[in-house]
Order: C-alpha cells, then sequence, then structure tokens
C-alpha cells in the first residue's frame, strides 16, 4: 500500500494508506480523546468521543475506525467537533453513576479527565432510572461496581480477543445494556482468574482490584 | 390524482399461492430475458440507467450498488432482501408479501444474475411470522418451475429488533449475533455477510426490478422527479378516514396522498417517515414527495388539529429508546434522556431549559451516533421545535401555572405513557 | 425440498444460533439457563454470550412466559387511536399490568413497538394472530377464546 495525503486541523500530513484518522493524528502529534479504542485492536467505534469534521460528509465520522483516504480533509478541534464532544462527555457523565469523588480513584478515571479537559461541569441531564447496580465483591481478583461502567467495551473486548477467556458479553439492549458474565451473574473465580488485564484498561473504575485484607 | 400502481400491479389480481397465477399475468417474462439474453453488465446498466434507488429510506441508486458488488472478486456473493419492516407507521412490505410474493422473487432472481451471488436471504420481521410459511412455499414453487438454479434463497426470520431493518445490524442477526449497527465503511457491497460482497434491497425496490426489465429504463425514468423515478408506495395511517396503502408517481404532493387519497381534513401536521421522520405542518400540504424533500420509508401519520405535537414527539422518542440497540453512547443515553425531558414536558414539569436541552442533543445525535437510527431520531425533535416551538413555550408557561397554583398534580396522568 | 432454517444456516459457525434460539424459546416458553448453556456448548460459545444474544432480542424470553402472549402496539398510530383504552381494558380483564403474566399462567401481556397494523389500528397480537380495530369493549370477548 502507498501513502495518501491528508490535512489535519490545517497541517498537511502524508500517511500510510489504509491508517485510521486517529492513527494519522496520533502519530503527527495530534491528540484526539478517545474512550473505547485499545490500541492495536480491531475498533468498538462505540463512544463516539473521537468524531471529527470530515469535509464533504453529512455527519461527524469516528476517528478509531474511520480509514483516510486521500486529500480527506480534517477538522479534529473545530468548534462543532468540541460542542458535540462536550455533549457525548456530558451524556456519559450522567450514566456514570457511582460514586467516584469519594473514590480514591477518582483522579484515574478517564471520564472525569476528559470532562474536566473540555470544561463540562456537573451533567444537568437527567435519566428515567439511572443504571444502578449493587458494587460486586465476590470474585478476589475483580471487583466490579457497574454503576460506573460507561458501556465502552475495553473489558469485553479484552477478555475475548487479547486474553481469549470470553467471560464477559453485552447483554440486554439499548440503556438498559449491560455488562455480563454467564448467565448475567457475578464473575466466579472458576470463570476469571488474575489476569487483571480488564482491570487495566477500565477508563472509570468500574472494574478495580479488591482492596487486600 | 389517481394512483399509479406499478409495484402493486399484481396485488389483488394473481392467487399468491398459486406460482400459474403469476406467469399467467406475465411474471417471469422478465428474469427469463435477463437469464437468457442480457449479460449481468446489461442487466446493471438498465437498472442504473432507470434511476431506480432504495426504497427502504436511505435512497441509494440501486444500479450503482450492485455494480459496485459485481466488481469485486470474491468466493462468494451474497443478495438479502430487507423485509424487517419496522418503521413506525409502515405497512407496504406486508401488504406486498400478503398479496404478490412472486414479484419479489422475480426481481431477486434477477438480482442474483446481476450481481453474481449463489446465497439470498428474505429476512422477514418476527411480527410477521404468520407470512413465513407462505413465503417458504412460494420461494418452493419458484424453485420448482427451474428459476432458482443460479442461486437459492432462505427465508430466515427476525426475533423482535427494530434495529435489525439497518442493514449492518441485519447481516449481525443472520450471523446469529446481537443485532447492532457496524459503523462504516466497509460498505455492505465490498465486506458484508461473513465479510463478503453483499446486497441489501428493501422488498418494495426489488419489486421494481422486472418491471424495469420488462419494460426499459427509459420508461421508468420518465416518472418521477430529477433525483426519484418511478412510484413510491405509501403507508397511510393516523387522523384519515381510508388508511391504507398506496401507489403514487414520485413527486406526487402530500396533500393529493393524505387528503386525496386517504381522506383527511382538518390537519395539523403530518409525520412522514416514521418515527424517525420530519414533521411538517399542515401549511406544506402542497410539498411534493420524493428523496429531494421527504420519503423515508413512504410512512405517512396523519395529525389532527386536536394533536398536541409534544405528545407525538414523546411517543416517538419512546420508541426509538425502546428499540436503540445501545452500542453507541449518542443513541443510547440521548434517547433516554430526550424521553426523561419529554416525560416532564407531558407531565407539565418542563422549564426552559429543556428546549436548549433537547436542541444540543438533537444536533449532537444527528452528527455522531453510529448509525441511522442515532441520527434520525434527533429529526421528529428538531422538525417540531422548528414547526411548533410555541407548543413547547405554551406546554412550559403551562408548567410554571401548574407549578405554582395547583401543585403539578393536574398532568399527572394515572400511569404516564408507560 | 425446502430445508429447515437450521440444516440451511449450520454451515456458517454460529449462523443458526438465532433459529435455534428461538425454536427452544418456543417450545419451552422461554430460554433458561439450562437450555442456554445447551446451546452455548453446541456453538462452542461461552454461555455469556448466547446469553448476549438472547437478551437482545424481544422474541427471545429468559423468564418464564405465559401460555399466551398478548402483545398491544404502542406505537404513534395506535396511541392516536387510543390504545391507552385498549390497555386499560386488558389489565382490567386480567388484573395484570404491562410486563406481568396472570397467576394462572395463561397471558402473559406486552406493550410492544409497531406490528405493521397500522391501518387496523389499534392492534395486537396474541402469539401469531393480529387483531385490529380493537374497542375497550371488544377485548373480553377476545380474551375468552384463549380460555
Amino acid at each position: 500500500m502507498g501513502n495518501v495525503n491528508v490535512n489535519i486541523d490545517g497541517r498537511k500530513i502524508r500517511v500510510r494508506e489504509g491508517s485510521t484518522i486517529l492513527e494519522a493524528a496520533t502519530a503527527n502529534g495530534i491528540t484526539i480523546p478517545t474512550l473505547c479504542h485499545i490500541k492495536g485492536q480491531v475498533p468498538s467505534g462505540v463512544c463516539r468521543v473521537c468524531v471529527v469534521e470530515v469535509e464533504g460528509s453529512r455527519t461527524m465520522m469516528g476517528a478509531c475506525h474511520t480509514p483516510v483516504a486521500e486529500g480527506m480533509v480534517i477538522h479534529s478541534k473545530s468548534p462543532k467537533v468540541i460542542a458535540v464532544r462536550k455533549v457525548i462527555v456530558e451524556l456519559l457523565l450522567t450514566a456514570h453513576t457511582g460514586d467516584c469523588v469519594n473514590d480514591s480513584n477518582a483522579e484515574n478515571c478517564a471520564l472525569h479527565n476528559l470532562a474536566s479537559d473540555y470544561e463540562v461541569g456537573a451533567p444537568h441531564f437527567n435519566v428515567r432510572n439511572p443504571r444502578f447496580y449493587p458494587a460486586e465483591e465476590s470474585n478476589p481478583y475483580v471487583k466490579r461496581d457497574m454503576s460506573k461502567c460507561i458501556l465502552c467495551r475495553k473489558c469485553v473486548k479484552v477478555c475475548g480477543e487479547v486474553v481469549r477467556k470470553d467471560v464477559l458479553s453485552i447483554g440486554y439492549r439499548g440503556f438498559r445494556s449491560k455488562v455480563v458474565s454467564g448467565f448475567d451473574e457475578a464473575l466466579t473465580a472458576e470463570a476469571c482468574r488474575d489476569c487483571l488485564k480488564c482491570i487495566e484498561h477500565c477508563p472509570t473504575g468500574a472494574l478495580s482490584a479488591p482492596a487486600r485484607v | 390524482m389517481a394512483e399509479k400502481r406499478i409495484v402493486l400491479s399484481k396485488c389483488g389480481s394473481i392467487d399468491p399461492q398459486d406460482i400459474g397465477t403469476y406467469i399467467a399475468k406475465g411474471g417471469f417474462i422478465a428474469f427469463i430475458k435477463a437469464r437468457d439474453k442480457m449479460k449481468p453488465q446489461a442487466i446493471i446498466a438498465e437498472i442504473k440507467k432507470s434511476g431506480l434507488t432504495g426504497r427502504g429510506g436511505a435512497g441509494f441508486n440501486t444500479g450503482l450498488k450492485w455494480e459496485l458488488a459485481r466488481s469485486i472478486k470474491a468466493k462468494a456473493k451474497y443478495l438479502l432482501c430487507n423485509a424487517d419492516e419496522g418503521e413506525v407507521g409502515t405497512f407496504k412490505d406486508k401488504y406486498i408479501l400478503s398479496n404478490d410474493p412472486f414479484g419479489l422473487i422475480e426481481g431477486m432472481c434477477i438480482a442474483g444474475l446481476a450481481i453474481g451471488a449463489q446465497q439470498a436471504f428474505i429476512y422477514l420481521r418476527n411480527e410477521y411470522h404468520f407470512l413465513y410459511d407462505p413465503l417458504v412455499r412460494a420461494v418452493g414453487q419458484v424453485r420448482e418451475k427451474g428459476y432458482l438454479k443460479h442461486m437459492d434463497i432462505q427465508v430466515f426470520e427476525g426475533a423482535g429488533a427494530y434495529i435489525c431493518g439497518e442493514e449492518s445490524a441485519l447481516m449481525n442477526s443472520i450471523e446469529g449475533m446481537r443485532g447492532e449497527s457496524r459503523y462504516k465503511p466497509p460498505y455492505p457491497p465490498t465486506r458484508g455477510l461473513w465479510g463478503l460482497p453483499t446486497i441489501i434491497n428493501n422488498v418494495e425496490t426489488l419489486m421494481n426490478v422486472p418491471h424495469i426489465i420488462n419494460n426499459g429504463a427509459a420508461w421508468f425514468s420518465a416518472m418521477g422527479t430529477g433525483r426519484s423515478k418511478g412510484t413510491k408506495v405509501f403507508s397511510v395511517s393516523g387522523d384519515v378516514s381510508r388508511p391504507g396503502v398506496y401507489e403514487l408517481e414520485m413527486g406526487s404532493t402530500l396533500r393529493e396522498l393524505v387528503v386525496g387519497l386517504a381522506g383527511a381534513d382538518d390537519l395539523k401536521a403530518v409525520q412522514i417517515g416514521g418515527a424517525t421522520g420530519n414533521i411538517l405542518p399542515a401549511s406544506m400540504l402542497d410539498t411534493p414527495l420524493s428523496h429531494e424533500t421527504y420519503l423515508g420509508s413512504g410512512a405517512v401519520v396523519a395529525l389532527n388539529s386536536g394533536r398536541d405535537i409534544i405528545d407525538v414527539v414523546q411517543n416517538d422518542m419512546h420508541f426509538l429508546n425502546d428499540e436503540s440497540c445501545g452500542k453507541c453512547t449518542p443513541c443510547r443515553e440521548g434517547t433516554e434522556v430526550m424521553l426523561e425531558i419529554f416525560g416532564r414536558l407531558a407531565r407539565g414539569e418542563g422549564h426552559e431549559g429543556d428546549i436548549n436541552s433537547l436542541d444540543a442533543l438533537a444536533r449532537a445525535m444527528a452528527v455522531s451516533s453510529l448509525c441511522g437510527l442515532g441520527q434520525a431520531a434527533a429529526v421528529p425533535v428538531l422538525d417540531s421545535l422548528r414547526y411548533f416551538y410555541n407548543d413547547y413555550i405554551d406546554r412550559i408557561n403551562q408548567s410554571h401555572f401548574l407549578r405554582s397554583y395547583l401543585g403539578g398534580e393536574l398532568f399527572k396522568s394515572e400511569e404516564g405513557i408507560r | 425440498m425446502v430445508p429447515s432454517k437450521k440444516e440451511a444456516l449450520s454451515e456458517n459457525g454460529r449462523a443458526g444460533l438465532l433459529p435455534a434460539l428461538k425454536d427452544r424459546a418456543g417450545r419451552e416458553g422461554c430460554l433458561n439457563r439450562e437450555s442456554m448453556s445447551g446451546l452455548a456448548g453446541q456453538y462452542h460459545l461461552p454461555l455469556n454470550e448466547v446469553y448476549g444474544v438472547s437478551t437482545f432480542y424481544a422474541f427471545l424470553p429468559v423468564l418464564p412466559t405465559g401460555k399466551n402472549i398478548i402483545r398491544v402496539c404502542r406505537c404513534l398510530p395506535c396511541h392516536l387511536k387510543d390504545a391507552q383504552a385498549v390497555i386499560g381494558s386488558i389489565k382490567k380483564e386480567l388484573g395484570i399490568a404491562p410486563g406481568e403474566t396472570s397467576g394462572d399462567g395463561k397471558f402473559s401481556f406486552e406493550l410492544v413497538s409497531c406490528i405493521g397494523a397500522c391501518d387496523q389500528a389499534p392492534a395486537m397480537m396474541i402469539n401469531d394472530k393480529l387483531y385490529g380495530d380493537l374497542t375497550p369493549a371488544g377485548i373480553a370477548e377476545i380474551l375468552k377464546s384463549y380460555a
């Protein structure tokens, strides 16, 4: 494959054909935020915070999954893009109902960091019945607090495609979607051992290491 | 203005259980012509020249799509007929499948020759289960006649998910997965079912194909408007005296359809294209119906002057929230937040900020959602804000009044709208 | 000979999963842990994956349903024709709310997305049979035929 010429935020960039917009940007020092992407894995394209404007396209495009094309003109930080990203971050904050502020992991919450970068204050959106689940501490390796989950699917991906354990899937539909194990039951020690990869990738602290006694 | 029945020409005049009656009316002449006298490229050229466009809502040029799939070398190619008609207010495909299954199958036989597919599926929605056996029998009769030597057709039944009418979700569903949308590109003609080139056409689109092969591209493209050729089958319901299925030349006006044929009077608005459709005020009744203006799946719901637009959009949003696949943030969370707002507006608990929230949410969802559902969920919201802004203001003012004087009890219905 | 749905699709890995789930749900009333585990083994999939697919689709119930499933359309064309009154009438007749199953196990009652009978609104389905142009007063008679 050859190279193609694209323009990102006014900069002329030459990249390998077949690269995604995100790869092209990252390689050239342009930061595009993501919450669901795992470098080197097939993109999920679910969180949508990486959307960018591509001239000539009716909608914005997910940078993590859209391949570059010759002559593409991309705006990753235009006022329109920023406005849309802020709405998406605010929606995720609305859904992220667990108590992060009092949590020692708060500064590690990628969502809160993104909200602060984009100056999204306390969300003013509401939902009818928040996704609330009691924290689950039965597994000796992984504590699950699914109220904090923003359904980025990184844990599902890493468990299935990287460590090939495949103990997590997305269950239910729409707003009621949830990361499930087995027959939607607590993670058992038989199913989930101590690889801890999902904890490493979880952006919000929905998955964490249990406090050692 | 009268109807122009082309797609529906055999509906009612044949026995949908007897291929003999279809053949007696000129059925399969087009297929035999395409098979014996035309090269695949010639079939595609004819369809392309006719200007036939997708009738499911997107309106893409059918011949161009076929050409793309044809041009790719692959070990197999698939043809999918989208009979997952789930768009609110749409029942035209049910009417077609009930009355003329052979017309669809002939269209599929020709499409299979054109793109070089060996396997086809008809994805039938679960709610139309009563059509499953008749369709399988109709396919069997076509097979017995020897018209399915080049390709097989399977009827595949869905399991209750509106989103499976979205083409990538439909493919996931056939593959045995959750019916979630995929990001595009890649598009199905290059990488579709099981990663192979796939053409997905709506029932009505395929119904047009034999007529174009029989009568020629010029005949077809003489009907309609600039980008919208031929006819369109509409499903009309709501506040009309004669609800039903009507076929009109593209470019006919809303007034001809809703007032003239379906018998509406005292209209306030119409919604065109289902729960994600445009909501237009009665003052726009002379708008022609085409891809250039408004069309969607051809569902038209008439709303009389007594109707509450906020109630209508709330009902739309309830549907979209129920049916969102939940994969991407804007659609999964956005439809829920919007539904919360509409619930409060309906109960008399709205405030000024709600209008800004709806507007910002709708604009973000329209451009950032992964697929057409989330993108188009914004349409009824933005249209209602545009054409019925005062209804929102009145409702919010009433809310102030109710909160201050009546404690908000008046609008609280017994159970809400679920 | 028309091959069955399952036969036609078995060659493509998990492609037969949806027809198989439907078949099982249809015969057993719902997909319990045992039947899902069985299918998971058959298709070489983890149970969580089969559970994820099942819970996505409205016609693949995970919890036991009544012998007859009443599905009333709650979308716009039916809503405009006062589906609310029909829903009220069913609630009164059966003493259950949408989402519930009657004590005798005869009926489950659900509100569903558009069933494509908008020209006969308000409409509902009981199992696979469609009932259109409903009136609140006519509900009792229809339900009686399933008693």
